[in-house]
């Protein structure tokens, strides 16, 4: 089957919510997060897509969207594989588990959890895995502070004898990086506002 | 072994004092030349390998290079049998405690290499969230080799160094801030005791708004 005819079998068995979407040869079917055990059951089980294969399961952070869940299946029978893709809210995001669907689905979403903070409900241990204990936060979140580069600002010079202080062309645009959230809102300046104000 | 009253027990409890023998610290030049030398000489040196430049570790200790000629010893079969550790790889926190604890296993006079720009402040992970910046914060380093990863010459080059600052210390001075009789010397209830817990305070203090590691 090629990537199109994958994509709209899935979307025909799913039916209403189902969207699918073909780039570089790769098919990705967007499922409402309501159905996304019955999407995976039907993608494992149909016979023309056959993808008993689990490959990987993770999220990405589309800001606005909320959290994607992405799960990658492969079919050794057909060898042909698809992208299976939910979104859930940023705030208490939840999402039902596949370890009944595909057993080798827990570590990555006891990784999910720990990284993005998207519960998966059916879990039988959901529990951080990789991250130290007492770590506060998901770090693979567009909002996770990174300290270090607060700290220690992006090193902006592009020219020789440009200082990272001013550079250089005025018509540049300063840009804060990933993890770095405007000093405005964040941090001692934030903070030294916020005790003026209340004063 | 000896007795020390442990912080907040009511009864002492025995720990194994770590330390080097009070002929070590009171011996005259001379003596100290030829221990220094020994000492020198011989250093059983356990990897704490961790990334790639363990791979650059290795390669040091094979043929080519083969730091046993300078009286390097490679793979100790553990740190209670090794005089130098080299921490070669990136460091995490969740692995940091692990380092801390094979640091602490060693017997002393004990030395250590940070290998590779990672163990020595970061490297290019210097902006993660889960890598520590430099092993110097939890133990502490006697040479430090640059580099990403370093060469076996650099990693020889260390040795050297490290071999020179062994030739011309004294153990009096390497353990001046401590005690004379006990020298590191940790109670079995430090090293067993739990987490601390947190102070149940007032709710919520005027705190950024996103998250923050300490």
């Amino acid at each position: 089957m090629t990537p199109e005819q994958i994509g709209s079998r899935l979307v025909e068995l799913l039916g209403e919510g189902a969207t699918a979407e073909t780039t570089f040869e790769q098919v990705t079917v967007d499922v409402p997060s309501q159905r996304w055990v019955e999407a995976a059951t039907l993608v494992r089980d149909d016979e023309q897509l056959a993808c008993g294969f689990f490959d990987w399961l993770s999220a990405y952070d589309a800001v606005d969207a909320g959290i994607a869940v992405v799960a990658h299946v492969w079919s050794n029978r057909h060898r042909h594989h698809l992208l299976l893709r939910t979104y859930v809210s940023r705030e208490a995001g939840r999402l039902a588990s596949l370890t009944d669907v595909w057993p080798g689905t827990n570590w990555h979403e006891r990784e999910t959890f720990e990284m993005f903070g998207v519960v998966f409900d059916g879990h039988p241990n959901l529990v951080p895995l990789l991250l130290p204990e007492g770590f506060e936060g998901h770090p693979l979140r567009k909002e996770f502070v990174l300290a270090s580069r607060v700290v220690k600002a992006w090193p902006g010079a592009k020219e020789p004898g440009e200082s990272d202080r001013d550079t250089g062309s005025p018509g540049r645009r300063r840009m804060l990086p990933p993890g770095v959230p405007d000093p405005a809102v964040w941090g001692p300046d934030a903070a030294a506002a916020a005790e003026g104000s209340a004063e | 072994m000896g007795l020390i009253p442990a912080r907040g027990a009511s009864a002492p409890v025995p720990v194994s004092i770590q330390g080097v023998g009070v002929g070590s610290r009171v011996a005259p030049a001379p003596i100290r030349f030829v221990l220094n030398w020994g000492r020198r000489y011989s250093l059983w040196v356990f990897n704490f390998g961790l990334a790639c430049c363990a791979i650059e570790f290795i390669a040091t200790s094979m043929a080519r290079h083969d730091f046993i000629r300078l009286g390097v010893i490679p793979f100790a079969p553990g740190p209670r049998q090794a005089d130098l550790m080299v921490v070669s790889g990136t460091v995490t926190d969740k692995m940091a405690p692990a380092v801390k604890r094979l640091y602490e296993q060693m017997p002393e006079p004990k030395y250590v290499i940070s290998f590779g720009s990672c163990s020595n402040c970061g490297g290019p992970y210097w902006d993660s969230y889960c890598v520590t910046k430099g092993i110097d914060q939890i133990i502490p380093v006697d040479v430090y080799v640059p580099g990403c990863p370093p060469r076996p010459e650099a990693l020889l080059h260390g040795i050297l160094r490290l071999q020179e600052k062994i030739a011309g210390e004294s153990l009096a001075d390497r353990y001046h801030w401590a005690p004379a009789h006990h020298i590191r010397s940790v109670s079995a209830e430090a090293l067993q005791a739990p987490l601390v817990a947190a102070p149940a305070g007032p709710a919520a203090p005027p705190a950024p708004p996103a998250q923050e590691r300490s």
